[in-house]
């Protein structure tokens, strides 16, 4: 164990994608972050992770987030839309719309200063204009993740993705594909057609907005597009991908607190 | 192990009643004029209460395919592609829970379009397939107010299912039998309101999700002493746990009401969530369907068409958010769950902005979630769980703020 005396609190974030560990102290500062596949053959990774944090930090306690969380041993549940407000509110304690886009959903909450969700709304069922809609299109496409920000940027084309399913997505790109479609707007479509499924979704933006999540950290564009399509300032948390498992980690802490003053 | 005794006399009335289905037997919808056709002499058999069956068993994900085959689209009603394909395979769950080989055969089909048009294509199909008479009544429909003018449409519509239904049995009916059916309909209706009424109580002593079960009397056999007698017990049964605060759901921290279809293949799903939550769905328009305040048995076919026409669903709007204002009042509420049910057009009440009317005439907080009565490919466990839970979190910290 390398640490002193402190008291440390997990917060694991088990995404459709990606898990995200967080370990926090009493004051909220992070130790620790690491993120795995969720779903990989090498499912011995997630056992060793956590074996890795209990052998380093001694954790009092442990929040589990995510579509996962119900598979996961821990002292307390809760959902991502829970966490990524409490872990937002961390960074900023103010009235704000949080804006997360997850591998597979896209959740606006209304939050307010101490993390209280105030009220909430998710994409439906279909994965369209999420992580996973990205990739599969991208991978059409024939798209490199990493370029498809700086690429989508030197395009002025408002070509847009226009089918719910991811499916049928595709066979959009195809069709733009057969038509050579310049591959600056082919990635500027795709954030296009992600970011007229967010506004469609019910949000307040008279209150500062934040991204959070992973796929805002891999696609900065989304931002700059977002911003121009609501026509306010949106800005990206810091360290986006683990708002979420820091809320879990915050929400562990203060779950810790109440059962000690409890006794 | 059930929770209530009710539950446990549930299913020898519901063995008697299907093991001891006859000819003459007559197939309704279930909010129908099923009191007439009882009044005549008919064995009454209702194929919605088969497409729960089939959704609550989980089997209708087996059929749902082969009804897609024979044509009937995958965004139709789940209850009619589970029913007719199964159908077409030639099972049904009634084989194993009561001995019948097959759904009873009918003498006579009588639908009542105030749901939905579905169930004129559905039941018209079994017409076809048994070669029996099939009756519609195509009410007005999505009412603000119901006229007499409205009334007087659906009684001659009635007067024809008689002339019909006469006809098949081969005998005219009784006015005095149907006004003695109409007076056990509306015994068995009170009764079951008044079951429902139980919660009320602060904690409630039945959730939604019992309703659902103890729902089926006043569904199969309203308008017999054996529907009035178990309301009758079971009433007592809930009032006794009511009187001593014995929670459905222990420790009762947040009241939900339920808008929209139940997810007939993950009741237990639902139920048990809600119980981990501390959360109790307390009311919903659901169950409160087959409560008919409007029968009289003095005056038996206006009465019954101003009943079977005054239904939630067959309602406008601002009837439908009135009907929900005085609800989350009189059950105390927390927040409202609109069930999205993908297949069931006419029993979804989202898609029109009726939540956020509601939340801004009352303040009271809603959910809508996506799924279906029977068709599971509309619905994700994981998606609904962490909508649910967010929820209650929500309304919970809503309550301690206030």
């Amino acid at each position: 164990m390398t640490h002193d005396k402190s008291t440390y609190y997990l917060g694991a974030d088990l995404g459709s994608s990606f898990t995200k560990f967080v370990v926090i102290d009493d004051n909220g500062n992070m130790h620790f972050r690491r993120t795995i596949p969720t779903l990989s053959r090498h499912r011995e990774l997630q056992s060793q992770t956590v074996a890795e944090i209990h052998e380093r930090f001694p954790v009092a306690a442990t929040c589990a987030t995510g579509y996962g969380r119900q598979k996961f041993e821990c002292d307390l549940r809760k959902t991502e839309l829970i966490c990524a407000s409490a872990g937002v509110s961390h960074l900023h304690p103010v009235e704000k719309s949080i804006i997360d886009i997850g591998g597979e959903d896209i959740k606006i909450i209304e939050s307010g200063p101490g993390g209280e969700v105030r009220h909430f709304y998710m994409n439906d069922k279909c994965s369209a204009g999420t992580g996973a809609f990205i990739t599969e299109i991208a991978e059409r496409a024939e798209l490199e993740i990493a370029e498809m920000s700086d690429l989508a940027r030197t395009s002025q084309s408002s070509r847009v993705i226009n089918s719910f399913c991811t499916v049928f997505a595709k066979t959009e790109i195809l069709g733009w594909k057969f038509d050579n479609v310049p591959i600056e707007d082919i990635s500027r479509g795709i954030y296009l057609s992600i970011v007229k499924r967010i506004i469609k979704l019910p949000m307040r933006s008279d209150l500062p907005v934040l991204m959070c999540g992973g796929v805002v950290a891999f696609h900065p564009y989304l931002r700059d597009l977002l911003a121009g399509e609501l026509q306010t300032e949106v800005q990206v948390v810091e360290d986006p991908q683990y708002a979420v498992a820091l809320g879990a980690a915050l929400l562990a802490q203060r779950s810790f607190a109440t059962s000690m003053s409890e006794n | 192990m059930p929770r209530l005794n009710a539950q446990v006399k549930l299913k020898s009335i519901l063995r008697d009643y299907y093991e001891n289905l006859e000819a003459p037997l007559a197939w309704c919808t279930s909010a129908g004029p099923a009191e007439i056709l009882r009044a005549m002499g008919f064995d009454v058999y209702f194929p919605e209460n088969h497409g729960a069956l089939l959704g609550a068993s989980r089997k209708a994900l087996k059929y749902i395919p082969r009804a897609h085959q024979a044509g009937y689209a995958g965004e139709i009603c789940s209850y009619l592609t589970a029913d007719i394909g199964a159908w077409l395979m030639h099972e049904t769950p009634l084989t194993e829970a009561y001995g019948l080989p097959s759904i009873p055969r009918p003498d006579l089909i009588v639908f009542n379009t105030n749901q939905c048009r579905e169930v004129a294509e559905w039941f018209n199909f079994f017409g076809e397939e048994f070669d029996c008479p099939v009756v519609g009544v195509f009410p007005p429909r999505h009412l603000e107010e119901v006229t007499r003018a409205d009334i007087d449409q659906v009684v001659a519509q009635f007067r024809n299912v008689i002339a019909v239904g006469e006809e098949v049995i081969g005998k005219p009916l009784d006015p005095e039998r149907l006004k003695e059916t109409l007076r056990l309909s509306l015994e068995g209706t009170t009764l079951w309101k008044k079951v429902l009424e139980t919660a009320r109580n602060v904690p409630s002593p039945l959730t939604f999700f019992d309703g659902t079960i103890l729902m089926a009397p006043v569904v199969v056999l309203r308008g017999t002493q054996v529907c009035v007698d178990f309301y009758r017990e079971a009433l007592a049964e809930l009032e006794e746990l009511a009187a001593r605060d014995v929670a459905a759901v222990p420790g009762e921290q947040v009241r939900l009401y339920w808008e929209g279809m139940p997810i007939w293949g993950r009741l237990r799903f639902m139920a048990d969530l809600f119980v981990e939550q501390r959360a109790c769905v307390v009311a919903s328009t659901y169950c409160n369907s087959w409560v008919f305040d409007d029968f009289d048995p003095d005056d038996p076919l206006p009465s019954m068409a101003a009943a079977y026409t005054k239904i939630f669903i067959n309602r406008g709007e601002m009837t439908k958010l009135e009907y929900l204002r005085r609800m989350v009042e009189e059950y105390r509420v927390d927040g409202i769950i609109f069930h999205d049910s993908k297949t069931c057009f006419n029993n979804t009440n989202s898609r029109f902005g009726l939540p956020r009317k509601l939340q801004e005439a009352t303040g009271i907080e809603t959910l809508s979630i996506d799924g279906d009565l029977n068709d599971l490919r509309f619905f994700s466990d994981g998606q609904t769980r962490t909508r649910l839970e967010t929820f209650i979190e929500q309304l919970t910290m809503k309550s301690m703020s206030m």
